[in-house]
């Protein structure tokens, strides 16, 4: 195991998924050498999305192909500040990626803006509600950026993931049947929606009945063949129902691998280092700048890269773990609530509620898209006033069926008080898998003094590092929003004529369970916003305090919104990148007075 | 990542069928008592724990009206040849010390491997059967083992620092992802569990029947080598 | 020091095409520029400006599909071919003076180019397509010459030695056959000249005929193994479809409504050329190669007089009843009935992309209703791209490759067959079906003419 130093490159970016393939595109288009680097190795369609042998469900969601190799690094997790926390040693709750591509290769695809007012929704709660609407020890912020801002960066992600869905407003005028809740565009989707799929159609029926606003999820899996602005091509999307957990053997999920790397990779200022684990950042001995990065090869080789600019796009808590253990930003204390690494740790708030039809209607539910669907927001974000119910937050309800294959069928099994095995399973399960209609509430989880992330004192990764502690539980307010969105959908299961309807409900007290699948949407940990108390990477996501790292990710998010993370990844990503070639570069420093 | 080599799964396809039977006739045959081993041979299992596995899986997916149970399909043979991927080594998950017991829902803390998890456990639950009902588990009745396997699910019984649930859970799992998985891994043999459940496998196209609204899909399976119903 | 090569596989031997038997590689050359710059004693700066355009030349040419092997340096030589009676290998073409040509003269240059006889006056294999080559210009061999003796590196790899076997690795036969087949260069350049009014048609056929040499592989051989026309001019069976070449069956490029481009335009051909992806159809086998050698290299104007060019070509088998297409199939198999015999095999292996309809999601993946590859009287390819499966390679100005996987492993003859005349038979192609016979003769030849193409990583 050598030392071995590089040639100082511009731009080092870390992480090879969505953020850092954008920052790359942006960063080489303006001239800059870059190397990305990714600790897993390389991924392709034709090799891990191989027709029909990546088809493989046991392999895929089960043994986690794409999926982090935990063996190497994990995360310990407790759920408040008395316990001693653990590893979370197997794959359940949320499932980060690994490799070329990231969680960008495995994701599903539903691609979200961002609501305008979950974007400033703490000036939005004190105008609306006044300021002792927020409930004691909720660190509610503002991202510190507009949607007005970001728009033409929501624009640009959507043509570039060939993004399917149709517009409500676009300059103005209302063009078609998409969210009345959204906002307005500068243009339509670049592709039309998805077909729904059965229990889409009887919930988009259903819910206009119950005098809802149903419409067509904005999913980045193609409606149909599409090239990007790149040049890259798409196939469109058939309903196969492998996308969350696959590389899209159809090229109509949009990923890196598919979506930008194809340009990227032809650019000689470009440069992609597969299997090279960033163990931490360098900076100097003012501390206040980045010289540049060490990384492990694949042969262990310990790699000093030079770099004038360092872009930080791991993975959510990746990226503050790699804060922390660099030494960039002041960690956050929840005792005396100062310092600001690893505050505001958030998750997403989701659970399901299942309706059965009538047993002659069959809802093929392996019949499936990752991005697609229908949802009504009529109680998300502010679409409704939140005085009388006492909590802050909202959450979409959806039919968002990706594609339930055997195992997980059998897994699910049937309806509540059914047993787990035996042949009451068999026919409970048949009948579930067969008839039944699930509809998700994905709601918003809000920030707290007390949830948090910081370096677990016992165990370490595979490298000698800390693992990063997760510090989380639900609180009440985040359950009260769940039990009041998710008791609406009752009116909707009535109207779809359900025999049954089993609604999915956050019960009050209940921990954290680390042990069964909620989401992979974590956010928060280093926030943006314009107060460098309170925040660890400025409206830019640069850095307060090292001027040339910028931080690229979900980590940005001061509390958890209703919607997806990647749509809001993706424009930040492209929003910093606009900043740092038109600004950064020209004259590097700090683009905001700390 | 995990498939046998051709040669091999050739001679297991040719072997399926041979296994299917054999399950058929017995149960038809015996339909209160244990099915027998396979004609496949464990390469982890020993001859008892073998039975074992037979005789529990049986009761966790039973043949019966809605199709064919765990041991038609394939299940064990299915769970013995995982034994011998990184999976069953731990190599998935976080095995780093110190191992500290902890609240269940923060999840699995032990320093075993599903290797061990299956020692431990079927040699706990053949004791737990002999110890109440004086029989092997597998000699044991269609009720009575699903009593045993009972009191593995619901039980608080350890079987020293392995919870008897922890087994019941690894073995219920695995069982499901071997009636339900592609034939490639030696289980749904026949694609009997997609009959079942009505899952067309690896054909992974629906563009026809996206909006074909409520209406049953009418074409068979195809596995991923092309093996169709 | 010589380096050791590497051992290369041997491509296919495929017996009809002898050792004619190679891609079709397109040489484009801006001929009018260098007709300007070929007078008088040139300077170095003219040099490099001239060996810029040789090199763009060379490249859009694709002398480095035969004289080029991966791994080894630029022009080497080395490519195997594979005879009946033993296997040839490309000459090293670099400037070394004692491995390559770089004791060559221009005019030994250019007779070796135009005529096929090497400076020391024994003649080349035809395996090199001198008798299409014989038509070009002066200006053209010259860029060509500065650019392989000033730009190109000198290596001193000696290609493997030639395992032909005494008495025909004679070569004084060749020519006796040179002098029946080959043109005289000065005859050839006549042809060139026969559109004096229009620009464009000339400049087609000039790139068509000569340099790009599409009649190699595109045009049928007579038993003497000649091109049975080296011009439109002479005789309708130019371009009119060629034998196997590494199992692979060129179709015609003539007016064919069927099986020719009968229903291409001159916008999809260009569009073809550069992009190896068109609604009616995508690149494989050897045109992957001469596409992404050569043709998506050529400008804008050079691309449209190919394609007004071969759009000019009157059909050659004249009774072909246009294609129309056939929805009943289409309509059967979204009604979940699968009882045409192959029609299951189809929805389970290949509907998925190339969709119950045959229409497919082109420019992503090619259709198969009314694509002439499907409806060739010859089923090889089909056939070889089932059996082994094909990526479209990315291209300067499409980036994405789209791979499909072979089935030669999961399918049986019988399978293959069947669902390989389910495609023909299907959406209006209405072509014979094939049988496993075929499948099993091109099953055989596949473990040396698959060509091992790097996965894509998109």
């Amino acid at each position: 195991m050598a030392t071995i130093t590089r040639k100082s490159v511009d731009v080092v970016i870390v992480g090879g998924g969505w953020a850092g393939s954008i920052m790359a595109k942006e960063l080489t288009e303006a001239g800059q050498h870059v190397v990305m680097l990714e600790r897993g190795g390389e991924r392709s369609t034709a090799s891990d999305g191989a027709y029909p042998g990546s088809l493989d469900e046991l392999e895929g969601n089960f043994r986690f192909k794409i999926f982090q190799k935990l063996s190497k690094t994990t995360v310990t997790v407790r759920n408040n500040i008395n316990q001693t926390a653990l590893p979370y040693r197997q794959l359940a709750a949320f499932l980060p990626g690994e490799g070329v591509g990231g969680a960008g290769l495995h994701w599903s695809g539903v691609h979200l803006r961002m609501a305008p007012d979950d974007l400033t929704l703490r000036s939005t709660v004190i105008s609306k509600y006044g300021k002792s609407f927020i409930p004691e020890g909720m660190n509610l912020q503002d991202y510190g950026v507009t949607y007005a801002e970001l728009e033409p960066y929501f624009d640009k992600a959507e043509k570039v993931f060939g993004t399917s869905g149709e517009a409500y407003k676009v300059q103005g005028k209302i063009v078609g049947n998409g969210n009345a809740f959204a906002p307005d565009r500068s243009d339509d989707f670049p592709l039309p929606p998805l077909k729904d799929v059965t229990g889409a159609h009887l919930f988009r029926k259903a819910a206009a009945e119950a005098g809802y606003h149903p419409y067509s999820i904005p999913a980045a899996n193609a409606s149909r063949q599409y090239t990007n602005p790149y040049g890259a091509q798409m196939g469109p999307c058939n309903f196969c129902g492998y996308c969350s957990g696959y590389a899209c053997y159809m090229y109509s999920k949009a990923s890196p691998n598919v979506n930008i790397l194809p340009a990227l990779r032809k650019n000689p200022l470009f440069e992609l280092r597969s299997n090279a684990t960033v163990l931490h950042v360098t900076l100097d001995s003012t501390k206040s700048r980045a010289t540049g990065v060490i990384y492990l090869d694949e042969k262990g080789d310990e790699i000093i890269q030079p770099a004038e600019l360092v872009i930080l796009a791991a993975f959510q808590f990746n990226n503050v773990h790699l804060m922390l253990v660099s030494g960039i930003g002041k960690p956050y204390d929840p005792v005396s609530n100062t310092g600001v690494v690893g505050r505001n740790f958030v998750y997403q708030n989701i659970s399901t509620t299942t309706a059965w039809l009538d047993p002659s209607v069959y809802t093929s539910q392996f019949i499936g898209t990752g991005g697609g669907g229908v949802a009504f927001d009529d109680f998300n974000s502010e679409n409704f006033d939140h005085g009388p119910q006492g909590f802050i937050g909202g959450s979409p309800v959806w039919v968002n069926q990706a594609g339930v294959k055997a195992i997980a069928a059998a897994k699910a099994g049937g309806p509540p008080g059914t047993p787990r095995w035996g042949s009451a399973w068999k026919s409970g399960m048949i009948d579930t898998y067969k008839h039944a209609v699930r509809m998700d509430a994905h709601g918003s989880n809000m920030a707290y003094r007390d949830v948090f992330l910081d370096l677990d004192p016992t165990w370490k990764d595979a490298f000698g590092r800390p693992l990063l502690r997760m510090t989380f539980d639900w609180k009440d307010n985040d359950i009260r929003m769940n039990r009041y969105v998710v008791s609406k959908i009752a009116n909707v299961t009535k109207a779809m004529g359900a025999r049954r309807t089993h609604l999915g409900m956050k019960e009050f007290g209940q921990p954290f369970d680390t042990r069964f699948y909620q989401t992979t949407h974590l956010g928060g940990g280093a926030v943006m916003g314009n107060d460098p108390q309170t925040s660890a990477i400025n409206r830019y996501l640069q850095c307060w305090d090292v001027s040339n790292v910028f931080v690229i990710g979900s980590n940005a998010f001061p509390q958890g919104t209703g919607y997806n993370p990647t749509g809001m990844v993706a424009a930040l990503a492209y929003w910093s990148a606009h900043h740092i070639r038109t600004t950064y570069l020209k004259n590097p420093g700090p683009l905001v007075p700390a | 990542m995990l498939s046998p080599p051709l040669s091999r799964r050739r001679f297991i396809q040719a072997l399926s069928s041979a296994t299917a039977l054999t399950a058929c006739t017995w149960l038809a045959r015996s339909p209160k008592a244990a099915p027998q081993a396979s004609a496949y041979t464990p390469t982890f299992f020993t001859p008892e724990e073998w039975r074992f596995l037979h005789a529990a899986c049986d009761r966790l997916i039973p043949e019966d009206a809605n199709g064919p149970g765990a041991v038609e399909l394939g299940v064990p043979e299915f769970i013995d040849r995982q034994m011998a991927t990184p999976y069953a080594h731990g190599a998935l998950w976080y095995m780093q010390a110190p191992h500290v017991a902890g609240p269940a829902n923060l999840g699995y803390q032990l320093p075993y491997t599903p290797r061990d998890i299956y020692r431990r456990g079927i040699a706990g639950a053949r004791k737990l059967a002999r110890q109440t009902h004086n029989a092997e588990f597998a000699d044991l009745d269609a009720d009575t083992r699903d009593s045993v396997l009972t009191v593995l699910e619901t039980g608080d019984l350890q079987f020293d620092d392995l919870p008897a649930s922890t087994f019941f859970g690894h073995l219920l799992g695995n069982t499901q992802e071997g009636a339900f998985s592609d034939p490639i891994h030696g289980g749904n043999k026949g694609l009997g569990g997609w009959a079942m459940t009505g899952f067309p496998g690896a054909r992974a196209d629906f563009m026809d029947w996206v909006d074909q609204y409520g209406r049953q899909y009418p074409l068979g399976s195809v596995s991923i080598s092309g093996e169709t119903i | 020091m010589m380096t050791n090569r590497k051992k290369i596989p041997v491509r296919n031997p495929v017996f009809q095409t002898l050792m004619l038997r190679k891609k079709t590689y397109l040489l484009a050359i801006p001929g009018a520029v260098f007709a300007l710059s070929f007078a008088g004693s040139a300077t170095a700066g003219d040099n490099a400006s001239i060996a810029k355009r040789g090199e763009y030349l060379a490249r859009a040419s694709d002398c480095a599909a035969c004289h080029t092997v991966s791994g080894h340096a630029q022009f080497s030589g080395g490519v195997p071919f594979a005879l009946p009676f033993g296997t040839i290998f490309s000459s090293n073409i670099t400037p070394d003076r004692d491995h390559g040509t770089g004791r060559y003269t221009e005019a030994q240059f250019g007779r070796a180019i135009r005529e096929g006889v090497r400076a020391d006056g024994s003649p080349l294999y035809p395996a090199m397509p001198y008798p299409s080559y014989a038509r070009m210009t002066d200006a053209d061999i010259h860029a060509l010459y500065i650019y392989f003796t000033t730009a190109v590196t000198p290596s001193s790899e000696i290609p493997p030695v030639n395992t032909t076997a005494w008495p025909l690795s004679i070569r004084w036969p060749l020519r006796i056959w040179q002098a029946f087949f080959v043109p005289k260069s000065d005859q050839a350049k006549k042809s060139t000249e026969r559109f004096p009014d229009d620009a464009v048609m000339a400049r087609g056929a000039y790139l068509v005929e000569g340099p790009g040499h599409c009649g190699a592989c595109h045009t049928p051989r007579a038993a003497t193994l000649q091109e049975k026309s080296l011009t439109a001019q002479e005789s309708p069976l130019f371009l009119s479809g060629g034998s196997a070449v590494d199992g692979w069956t060129p179709t015609s490029l003539r007016g064919e409504n069927r099986t020719g481009l009968g229903r291409w335009s001159e916008t999809d051909i260009v569009s073809f050329l550069r992009n190896g992806r068109v609604a009616h159809g995508s690149v494989f086998g050897g045109m992957s190669g001469a596409v992404g050698h050569g043709t998506q290299y050529l400008d804008d104007s050079d691309l449209h007089a190919i394609a007004r060019f071969l759009k000019s070509l009157p059909a050659y088998d004249k009774d072909q009843i246009p294609w129309h297409y056939d929805a009943s199939e289409a309509q059967a198999l979204r009604n979940g009935d699968t009882s045409a015999p192959g029609a299951r095999l189809y929805v389970d292996r290949c509907a998925a992309c190339h969709r119950t309809d045959g229409a497919a999601y082109p420019t992503t993946f090619p259709p198969l209703a009314g694509n002439p590859v499907v409806m060739n009287p010859a089923p090889d390819s089909l056939i070889q791209i089932v059996l082994a499966g094909s990526t479209i390679p990315a291209m300067r100005a499409s980036p994405s490759a789209f791979v499909m996987p072979g089935f030669g492993k999961t399918m049986t003859d019988e399978q293959i067959a069947e669902v390989v005349s389910f495609i023909r038979a299907s959406w209006g192609n209405n072509t014979a079906p094939v049988s496993p016979t075929d499948v099993a003769r091109l099953r055989k030849s596949l473990s040396t003419a698959t060509p091992v193409t790097p996965t894509p990583l998109n």
